[in-house]
């Protein structure tokens, strides 16, 4: 903690300026009053904090999380915090910075924050996210929902000129891996295959925002799409799947490689167990994953060479 | 002697003349511009949007009180720390170092202060304290010193013998500034609740944060009370903000925003080493970071072509787009409020319409221009339209309601005109001065807010520092973000210049 | 119609009484002169009178503080006094590109007063004799029934005043006029009315005063 430092630092040359026991008893006050103030941005006992990128609809993270919180609590038997942000970065960033320690990471956003914290790893990730995909939906207006083949990895050539959002722009379903495949197909930026490219900010806007034909097109995850069509939130008969990606590895538990050091040997293994071994349903619907398995860093590696090429990773 | 034969109001004026070219420079800018509403049913979004305000969601109503409350308090200590700092500087403002240092501070928009700081503190309070404290100490540092420069000599002179420099300033310059100083620190203090609320976008825990969650996903209702409660948070100001409540308010605000209820994203303590890293590795640029050594050649290089690249593909592009928003945004910015200001002015409409107008002039300038371009935005899909209109509206009410307080002031012939007339010859011609001279102060400031609205998704500056960020690369952020500050500090410059040229008076208050 | 009847004419400020009350009979076909210590009440009374009248006749009207518009040319402020009789459009039109015919009108009332070569510098660079003549230019050019003046030549020195005010005389038979000149008031009054304290102290056909009269009046 450096806080009480400075304030002593703060205090040295007042001192001999101001002699008298009247100041001496004020001082006294105020280096209690901040170091009360700085004790109490530390907790006692750490708290174990997570958080989550906000790929869909936040104003319900929160409560769907909060779930996921208690249950941890129970098997970790230490205090444990979820932390809601407002970007893939920030959460990065919070893991990078040691204010969260473990975080439900997308494909990119993992190998960005492995990347950027040594010692960092994968611990679990969904059952379907070693063979997750990406869909392109597209508005009726467009024509291309009459005959589209839903399960074709191929996109129509007329898609070529029409306007196209991405959902956040650190996303891996919603960006990275329909933005390598779109490059992959047309041979060029996708800037330069549509006529506008937007960035939603996350994957239930991508789908309002065809819906409502703000954009023609959208790249999606299959996850956020189908468990949307399941609610009935989406209107089918305006927004429709025209093609998919390929399967790519994406979300993974990821967490701090000094877990161990901060919260005492073994920690990070009781961690990894308490989400693999996380059944109730109403639980895994928040993320929705069926279960957790386990992940290491080395499953990512695909996505590390795909974010080299597009030039999103350096 | 100027007795040129040509009649006509233009040619005989150079403070029109310069109005013709700011006009003709925002058609032509109109023709390039995407303008374009792309929504296909735009109609149908805004009447769902409007609808709701008839039935706001009345369960959100305890988490946005909260949000409101800590809004409130964020804005309060960040005006307080910057009014003390701008205050101190302005005493010293004889120096020219600290001339710069305040416009550099105030070049950066409050928002890519809080990137900035998110880095280095996350979501700690000091990142939202220090976003509004920076930006608006450098403010305040100059309307200060603005204000003290104004007051008479003649107390001072005076009691100049023997006095210490703080004695003179607090007993002749201070105290004879002090109802103007305290009025524009209010002002500012409104100011501060709209920066505050716009940081949530970016996670701190005030209005925006619940703001843009709601409406990202279309729940108007949710937006309406939100946006409702903001308005009467705004407009009864006077109230809450009484003389004997400050105590109470500055008091109790340390205690919101650290609070683990209030806040809790920002109960991780701050460490040293992330500060140190983003100094000392974070913006260093990518090609010396990696570099073997500072000093090679290859380094070098490497660091040319990497500036190159960014200035070609983000920096130029950039500038360009923020260029041509300003300048369309600002001349819309003058007609509608050339256009507003009468329907506020009781030398035009009656005590009623004169309410109507008041208030309508209130709520389009009490809504921060982020948010409006933000819902524009969403109603009716990317392009620069939302954000000129956004633009024009917010700043265009502010200036109508500057200058329709000033109409009522103006000493009026018994035998006046009324109705266009009067406003032709008689208002719009004393008005435009004054008119001139504020929106060349506003042109800084839309040009700051154009910036920032690229982060909505319009390509202008801020859309490149807003993809840096998420691509974790903050040296390329920085760089974009310096470049901005440039940008302004010449526009600022610029405008400064325009208004001696054409010998505008000087108004430090808008 | 010539007559003017004012009843028990009254002004005040808040709790004070400026004016009155005062009953006065005009007549608008009557050069009358307004004499009296400044602070007496001469321009209230003059406002007031305006106020009155204002509805139901044509009255061009010379405020003490002139009423210009400083950063319209003086050829405007003059061409002002006629707005009433265009119609909007025709009025917006000509502040962007005035027509040849007003000018030509405009230009004689100011040749008239010697200010032809300001018509088209701001009023604003004017010195106050200039924008004193300007608002008497814009006066003359409204031909209206009735004039109503504050000291219209008080910035004027004296041939240039008395020339001005012959040139009023000339346009308006009927006039109410407040001067501090007594010379002047003499030689163009037909009626002279003192006021004091904010009543009528003096009530008399000019010629049956004289200079030292006016002084005792002091």
């Amino acid at each position: 903690m450096r806080a009480p430092e400075t304030v002593k630092l703060m205090f040295q040359t007042p001192e001999i300026l101001f002699n008298n026991e009247f100041v001496m008893t004020l001082k006294k006050t105020l280096v209690a009053c901040l170091a009360a103030l700085s004790g109490s941005l530390v907790h006692a006992s750490p708290t174990f904090v997570f958080t989550a990128i906000p790929d869909q609809d936040e104003t319900r993270l929160k409560e769907r999380f909060a779930k996921v919180s208690a249950y941890l609590e129970t098997q970790l038997k230490t205090d444990v915090r979820f932390v809601p942000v407002k970007s893939y970065a920030a959460a990065i960033t919070a893991f990078r910075n040691n204010q969260v320690q473990l975080a439900w990471f997308g494909g990119l956003s993992g190998v960005k924050a492995r990347q950027l914290v040594p010692g960092a790893q994968a611990i679990a990730q969904g059952v379907e996210d070693p063979n997750f995909k990406s869909y392109f939906i597209a508005h009726n207006s467009t024509g291309l929902t009459d005959n589209a083949d839903a399960t074709s990895t191929t996109l129509p050539a007329d898609i070529q000129g029409k306007t196209f959002t991405f959902g956040s722009k650190g996303s891996t379903s919603g960006r990275l891996m329909p933005e390598f495949y779109l490059r992959q197909q047309f041979n060029q930026a996708p800037d330069e295959t549509f006529s506008r490219v937007g960035f939603s900010g996350n994957h239930s806007r991508t789908i309002a925002l065809v819906e409502t034909g703000a954009y023609q097109l959208g790249a999606v995850n299959y996850k956020v799409w189908d468990s949307s069509v399941a609610a009935g939130t989406v209107d089918t008969s305006k927004v429709k799947v025209i093609g998919e990606t390929p399967a790519y590895p994406d979300y993974q538990w990821t967490v701090r490689g000094d877990l161990d050091s901060q919260f005492g040997e073994g920690f990070t293994a009781k961690v990894k167990q308490a989400l693999l071994d996380m059944k109730d349903p109403d639980l895994l619907n928040s993320f929705p994953r069926k279960g957790f398995i386990p992940a290491t860093n080395a499953d990512f590696k695909p996505i590390l060479e795909v974010g080299k090429q597009v030039g999103l990773i350096d | 002697m100027n007795s040129s034969q040509q009649p006509g109001l233009i040619s005989q004026s150079p403070r029109l003349r310069i109005s013709l070219y700011f006009l003709l420079v925002a058609a032509t800018c109109l023709l390039i511009a995407d303008i374009s509403v792309t929504s296909i049913n735009p109609m149908l979004e805004m009447q769902r949007f409007f609808a709701a305000w008839l039935k706001p969601d009345t369960d959100i109503i305890g988490i946005a009180a909260e949000a409101l409350l800590i809004t409130a308090a964020f804005a309060l200590l960040g005006v307080a720390l910057a009014a003390i700092g701008g205050l101190l500087i302005a005493t010293q403002f004889q120096h020219r170092w600290l001339r710069m240092l305040c416009a550099g501070l105030r070049s950066v928009h409050e928002i890519f202060w809080a990137l900035i700081f998110l880095q280095c503190f996350g979501l700690h309070p000091l990142t939202g304290l220090l976003a509004i404290a920076l930006p608006y100490s450098g403010v305040f540092a100059k309307v200060y010193a603005e204000i003290l420069e104004d007051v008479s000599p003649g107390p001072s002179r005076v009691i100049a013998t023997n006095n210490s420099r703080i004695t003179n300033l607090c007993y002749s310059q201070i105290a004879q500034a002090w109802p103007h100083l305290v009025s524009y620190t209010r002002y500012r203090f409104e100011c501060g609740i709209r920066s505050s609320a716009i940081l949530g976008f970016i996670g701190l825990p005030t209005l925006g944060y619940y703001l843009e969650a709601s409406f990202s996903q279309g729940y108007y209702s949710e937006v309406a009370s939100l946006l409702l409660l903001f308005f009467v948070l705004i407009a009864t100001i006077r109230i809450w903000c009484h003389k004997r409540l400050m105590p109470i308010w500055l008091l109790s605000s340390p205690w919101l925003i650290l609070s683990d209820y209030f806040n809790p994203a920002g109960q991780a303590n701050i460490q040293w080493q992330n500060i140190e890293r983003f100094f000392t590795s974070d913006i260093i640029p990518a090609p010396l970071r990696h570099a073997a050594s500072f000093w090679e050649y290859d380094s070098f290089i490497a660091l040319f072509q990497w500036c190159e690249k960014i200035l070609t593909g983000q920096i130029l592009p950039g500038l360009w787009n923020t260029l041509i928003l300003t300048q369309i945004a600002l001349v819309a910015t003058g007609i509608l409020a050339l256009l507003l200001f009468p329907l506020a002015s009781k030398l035009f409409v009656n005590n009623t319409g004169r309410s109507g107008g008041k208030l309508l002039l209130i709520i389009a300038r009490s809504t921060p221009e982020y948010l409006l371009a933000y819902m524009l935005l969403q109603l009716w899909g990317p392009s620069m339209l939302p954000a000129i209109v956004a633009l024009a509206l917010h700043n265009g009410a502010l200036i109508a309601h500057l200058l329709a307080k000033r109409s009522e002031h103006m000493p009026l012939r018994k035998d006046t005109p009324s109705g266009v007339n009067r406003y032709g010859y008689e208002v719009l011609p004393r008005l435009y001065n004054p008119f001139m001279a504020i929106l060349f102060y506003r042109w800084e400031v839309i040009m700051r807010e154009t910036a920032i609205l690229g982060i909505l998704g319009i390509h202008t500056l801020g859309f490149f520092v807003d993809s840096a960020i998420q691509e974790i690369r903050f040296d390329v952020a920085l760089l974009l973000i310096i470049s901005a500050a440039l940008l302004n500090i010449l526009v600022d410059y610029l405008a400064g210049r325009l208004r001696k040229k054409l010998r505008l008076q000087q108004m430090s208050s808008c | 119609m010539s007559a003017i009847a004012l009843k028990d004419l009254s002004v005040r400020y808040g709790k004070q009484q400026v004016i009155g009350p005062v009953s006065l009979h005009l007549s608008a076909e009557q050069f009358t002169v307004f004499i009296g210590k400044s602070g007496g009440g001469k321009s209230s009374l003059l406002n007031r009178i305006y106020d009155l009248l204002s509805p139901d006749r044509q009255v061009a009207l010379i405020p003490q503080d002139l009423g210009l518009v400083e950063s319209l040319s003086a050829y405007q402020n003059v061409y002002m006094g006629r707005l009433k009789d265009h119609s909007t459009f025709y009025n917006l039109t000509n502040l962007i590109r005035p027509r040849q015919v007003d000018i030509d009108a405009v230009t004689q009332q100011l040749n008239q007063l010697d200010l032809a070569d300001k018509c088209w510098q701001p009023v604003g660079e004017l010195s106050g004799g200039q924008q004193q003549r300007v608002a008497i230019a814009r006066a003359l050019y409204q031909h209206a029934d009735l004039l109503i003046a504050d000291e219209p030549v008080s910035a004027l020195d004296g041939p240039r005043a008395s020339q001005t005010m012959q040139l009023l005389h000339r346009h308006y038979p009927g006039a109410m006029i407040a001067l501090h000149d007594l010379d002047l008031a003499l030689q163009y009054g037909t009626r002279i009315i003192g006021i004091a304290d904010g009543t009528v102290a003096l009530d008399q056909p000019a010629e049956r005063l004289s200079p030292q009269s006016l002084l005792d009046f002091y």
